[in-house]
């Protein structure tokens, strides 16, 4: 389960980095803004499942 | 062992952060903070263990259940507050993360409460 969500995001970074790029040589500047903000909620979505996992689990072992 | 894995994943993070940090910067901080909090979920099972051996002591010397569960909560909270408060500085707000430090020191002081006043009540008794 560890190392590769960690890749999952490095990996969804720099491929939205390349698309904008890529979008933005072909002239569609907005579509390219448009990804790279798709790609930062996706990577913000995981990173959010991951903390709510951390935070509950030390709820329940500490019984808060 | 498992600290091997611990590290090595925290290596690996850092190697990961910085090749995002040259192609995408913001990406940077949040690959070290699920780095980060990969390696505190690897560290749950060390710490549940180490709880059952105290509850076992504490329920041994029959000490009272409230005194044992206030402690487990500061600990829970030193843990959260650290953990929140290094994220903070990572991203660079320095001044949010000594907020951070500031609000859980005062909520562990209000947690610790019932137990100074316990231990006053000891001493109380001892005394003539």
């Amino acid at each position: 389960m560890s190392v590769e969500i960690i890749f999952k995001i490095a990996g969804i970074g720099i491929l939205t980095a390349v698309v904008g790029q890529v979008l933005k040589q072909s002239g569609k500047d907005e579509i390219a803004t448009l990804t790279t903000l798709a790609g930062l909620v996706i990577v913000l979505f995981m990173v959010l499942d991951l903390i709510t996992n951390l935070f509950s689990t030390v709820k329940t072992m500490f019984d808060f | 062992m498992d600290i091997f894995k611990i590290l090595a994943i925290a290596i690996l993070t850092c190697i990961a952060s910085l090749i995002v940090k040259q192609v995408k910067p913001d990406f940077a901080s949040l690959v070290s903070l699920a780095g980060g909090v990969v390696i505190l979920l690897l560290l749950i099972n060390y710490i549940s263990s180490i709880l059952d051996v105290f509850r076992g002591i504490i329920d041994k010397a029959n000490l009272s259940p409230t005194l044992f569960s206030s402690i487990l909560k500061i600990i829970g909270i030193g843990y959260l507050t650290e953990f929140t408060a290094n994220l903070c500085t990572d991203t660079g707000n320095s001044s949010l993360a000594s907020k951070v430090g500031l609000a859980g020191k005062i909520i562990i002081l209000f947690l610790a409460l019932p137990i100074i006043t316990n231990l006053l009540e000891v001493i109380m008794g001892i005394l003539p």
